[in-house]
C-alpha cells in the first residue's frame, strides 16, 4: 500500500519538477519578448520625437513664406483687396 | 618474473588442496594502528569538508554572493528624456533626441592602426592632428566628441577600434531656431537649462532618471530582473503661451525695421489682452540656439525683458489717466501750452511745436510735454508714484522669467517739481518694454491689470482695478486719436482696423547726461480699438538714419505687426471699409 503511494508521489514530484523547468523556460522566452517590445517602443518614441521635430522644421513659417512667395507667386492679403461679408442678422 | 612465480604458487596451493580461508597469506596479522590511521584520516577529511562548508555558507557568504553578482548582475541606468517645449498650438519649439558621446581610453586607442584612426578622425569631423592631440593624454578617459548623431556613432562603432566607447546622451534641437530663441532659451551639453524658459522651468522639464538591476548572460543579453525596476519619469512637456505665427511675424518685422532704420537693435512684444499671455516676444540681433559657437552678449540679450530705458512720451497716458480718474480734469479741459517752452524752476520743458490753447485730448494726440507737465504738477507726487507702482513700474516682475528687471522709480519724497514734470512724460524713470506693454493693460482692459504668463493660460486671471472703466474708455479714445490724422503716429494706422497707441522717443541716458544723437524710439499700441485683443509694444534702439522719432520708426513696425497679427487671427475689421487708408508703403505688398 505505502509503496503505491510512494510511487504516485514520485511521479507527481517528477511531473512538478518538469513543469517548473518548462515554466522557467516560458518565462525566459516571454521576458526576452518583453524586452524586445519595450526597446521597440523606445525606438518608436524616439522616432516620434524626431518626426515632430521634422514637422516643426519643415513647417517653419519662414520656409512657408519663402515657398509661397518664390515658388507659388503668392502675396499677402490686405484689407484693401478683401471683400468682407457680414452674416445676416448679426448687424 | 614475480608475476609468473605468483601464479605459480597459487596454482601450487590449489593443486595441494588448500582452501581459501586457510590461505597462509590471510594469517598475516596487520598492526591495529594502521586501520586506526585510515579511519582517522577519513574522519579528518570529512571534518575538513564540513568546516569548509560551514565557512563558505555561514561566514563568508556575503562576500561570495557579492563576487558572484559582480560577474552576472548589472545596474542599468534608465535615463529620463527632457520634456518638450511647444507653442500654444502644440508645435515643437524644443525637443531632445538621443545621441552619443564618443570617448576613448587613450592608451588602448594609440595601438590602433593609423588608417583606422584617420577614418575615425574623418567621422568625427576633426583633423588627424586634433585627434592625436586629444589622444595624447595621461588620463584614462577622454571625450573625443560629444553629441554625435546616432548614425555617425554607429559607423564609429563599426570601425571596431579598441578603447573607443560610446555613452548615451541627449541633444536638444530647436527647429524654430533664431525666431523663438529669446523665449525658449537653450540647454548646455549636460542637458541643463541655461537661458529663458529652459532655465526657468528646469525643474519640471528635467525628469527623474530610473534604474534597474538585471542578470546578463555572457553575450550581454538581459536574462531577468533581480529587483523591481525604478521606472524613469520623463520631464513634463511645457506649453508656452507663444503663438508661432505671431512670433514669426513679430520677428521678421523687428528684423526688417532694424535694418531699414540702421538701428543698433530692436524688440517687440505682443500680449493677449484677455489672458495676459505673451503671444510673441522678438529681439534683433538674435542667435541660432542650435549653433552657439559664435554667440555674443549682444545677441544673447533679451531686450524686452532685461533692458530698461526711459520710455519718453509713451508714459504720458498714465499721468493723464490718473488725473482723469481723480476727476481733476476731463478730456475737454483746456490747458495753455504757450509757445512751446515752459520754465519750471530754472529748467525749460519744450514741445516740438507750439500748440497754444489745447484740450487734454489734444495734449495726448500731439504729445505735448508742457500740457502733461501742467497736469502732473496739479497732483501730489505720492499719487503719481502710487500709479506707477500699481501698474508695475519699479516692481520686480514675478512672471517666472529669468533676468527680468524691475526698472527704476525713485521714491516720491525726493521728487522736485521739475522731476515730477519730467516723469509725467517719461524721463527720469526707467522701465522695460514688457513692463510698459503690461501697464497699457489698464487702458486696453476696463481699467484693471492682470499678471502676465509665458505659459498657456486656461482660465482668465483676476485683475486688480487701477482706474475706472470710464477712464479706460476715455483714454482709449485719446489713444486712437494719436493714430488719426493730426496725431503723432499716423504711420501706426492699420488698414481696415481701428488702432490706438502712444509713441515715445527717449534720448538715451549715457555717461550721466542725455545724448543728443542716440535715441530709443518706441510705440505701445492696441488693436482692434472696438474691443482690444492685442497689446503690441515695439522698441527700436539707436536708429541711425535721419528719422529717430518713435512715431516714425516704431509706428510702422506696429502697423505691419498689427495688420499681420489681426489677419492671422481672423479678427473682423472694425473700421468702415470706405475708410481704408492705403498705406504709403503699399509697394511692399508685392515683395
Amino acid at each position: 500500500m505505502s509503496g503505491k503511494i510512494n510511487l504516485v508521489l514520485t511521479a507527481l514530484l517528477v511531473a512538478c519538477g518538469l513543469s517548473l523547468v518548462n515554466a522557467q523556460y516560458q518565462a525566459r522566452h516571454l521576458f526576452i519578448e518583453l524586452e524586445r517590445t519595450q526597446s521597440q517602443a523606445r525606438q518608436l518614441d524616439i522616432e516620434w520625437a524626431q518626426l515632430q521635430l521634422d514637422q516643426s522644421t519643415l513647417g517653419k513659417h519662414a520656409r512657408i513664406e519663402e515657398i509661397a512667395r518664390r515658388d507659388l507667386n503668392m502675396t499677402p492679403l490686405t484689407a484693401a483687396r478683401t471683400q468682407y461679408l457680414t452674416p445676416e442678422g448679426s448687424k | 618474473m614475480s608475476r609468473a612465480s605468483n601464479t605459480n604458487t597459487s596454482r601450487v596451493a590449489r593443486s595441494k588442496g588448500v582452501p581459501f580461508s586457510k590461505n597462509p597469506v590471510l594469517a598475516v596479522r596487520l598492526p591495529v594502528w594502521r586501520s586506526r590511521v585510515v579511519l582517522f584520516v577519513l574522519f579528518a577529511a570529512f571534518a575538513g569538508l564540513g568546516a569548509r562548508a560551514l565557512w563558505l555558507q555561514g561566514l563568508s557568504t556575503q562576500f561570495l554572493q557579492k563576487q558572484g553578482e559582480i560577474r552576472y548582475a548589472r545596474t542599468l541606468d534608465l535615463p529620463a528624456t527632457r520634456g518638450k517645449i511647444t507653442d500654444r498650438d502644440g508645435q515643437v519649439l524644443a525637443s531632445s533626441v538621443p545621441v552619443k558621446a564618443i570617448w576613448a581610453i587613450p592608451d588602448d586607442v594609440q595601438e590602433a592602426p593609423p588608417a583606422k584612426l584617420k577614418e575615425l578622425a574623418k567621422l568625427l569631423d576633426m583633423s588627424n592632428a586634433d585627434l592625436q592631440k586629444k589622444l595624447d593624454s595621461d588620463r584614462g578617459f577622454v571625450y573625443l566628441k560629444r553629441q554625435v548623431e546616432q548614425d555617425v556613432a554607429d559607423q564609429i562603432t563599426k570601425l571596431g577600434i579598441d578603447g573607443i566607447q560610446t555613452r548615451k546622451e541627449y541633444k536638444r534641437f530647436y527647429p524654430q531656431g533664431e525666431v523663438t530663441t529669446h523665449v525658449v532659451g537653450f540647454t548646455n551639453v549636460e542637458d541643463a537649462g541655461q537661458e529663458s524658459m529652459e532655465l526657468a522651468q528646469q525643474k519640471t522639464l528635467v525628469g527623474q532618471p530610473g534604474s534597474r538591476r538585471v542578470i546578463k548572460d555572457r553575450l550581454g543579453h538581459i536574462v531577468e530582473d533581480i529587483e523591481s525596476v525604478r521606472e524613469p519619469h520623463d520631464g513634463k512637456d511645457l506649453t508656452l503661451s507663444i503663438d508661432s505665427k505671431l512670433q514669426y511675424i513679430a520677428f521678421t518685422q523687428v528684423k526688417e525695421s532694424v535694418e531699414k532704420f540702421h538701428a543698433k537693435a530692436g524688440a517687440a512684444i505682443v500680449l493677449d489682452v484677455h489672458t495676459g499671455e505673451v503671444l510673441a516676444l522678438a529681439n534683433w540681433p538674435t542667435y541660432n540656439p542650435n549653433d552657439r559657437s559664435k554667440l555674443t552678449g549682444e545677441q544673447l540679450r533679451n531686450r524686452v525683458m532685461t533692458d530698461t530705458f526711459e520710455p519718453g512720451s509713451s508714459l504720458k497716458p498714465f499721468t493723464v489717466g490718473l488725473a482723469l480718474d481723480e476727476k481733476r480734469i476731463t478730456p475737454h479741459t483746456m490747458f495753455d501750452t504757450g509757445n512751446g517752452a515752459m520754465v519750471i524752476a530754472d529748467h525749460v520743458v519744450h514741445d516740438t511745436h507750439p500748440h497754444y490753447l489745447i484740450d487734454v485730448q489734444t495734449i495726448i494726440q500731439k504729445s505735448s510735454n508742457i500740457g502733461t507737465s501742467k497736469i502732473a504738477l496739479g497732483m501730489p507726487p505720492q499719487e503719481m508714484w502710487e500709479m506707477f507702482t500699481k501698474v508695475g513700474f519699479g516692481q520686480q516682475p514675478k512672471w517666472g522669467f529669468p533676468g527680468a528687471v524691475a526698472g527704476r522709480v525713485r521714491p516720491y519724497k525726493s521728487w522736485r517739481p521739475i522731476e515730477q514734470a519730467n516723469m509725467s512724460f517719461g524721463q527720469g524713470i526707467s522701465v522695460s518694454l514688457i513692463q510698459l506693454a503690461r501697464a497699457y493693460m489698464i487702458f486696453a482692459r476696463d481699467g484693471d491689470i492682470i499678471p502676465l504668463s509665458f505659459q498657456k493660460v486656461t482660465e482668465a486671471p483676476h485683475g486688480t482695478q487701477v482706474v475706472s472703466a470710464k477712464t479706460a474708455a476715455e483714454m482709449r479714445e485719446m489713444l486712437e486719436m494719436v493714430t488719426l490724422p493730426g496725431g503723432s503716429a499716423v504711420k501706426a494706422q492699420v488698414p481696415g482696423y481701428r488702432v490706438g497707441g502712444k509713441t515715445g522717443t527717449a534720448q538715451k541716458f549715457m555717461n550721466g547726461r542725455y545724448s543728443q544723437t542716440k535715441y530709443i524710439g518706441n510705440f505701445v499700441g492696441m488693436a482692434p480699438m472696438s474691443n482690444p485683443r492685442f497689446i503690441i509694444a515695439v522698441m527700436i534702439d539707436e536708429p541711425g538714419g535721419p528719422v529717430h522719432v518713435g512715431g516714425d520708426v516704431a509706428g510702422p513696425v506696429f502697423s505691419a505687426l498689427a495688420a499681420n497679427a489681426l489677419r492671422a487671427k481672423n479678427i473682423t475689421p472694425d473700421s468702415t471699409l470706405t475708410h481704408i487708408i492705403i498705406p504709403d508703403n503699399a509697394a511692399q505688398e508685392k515683395m
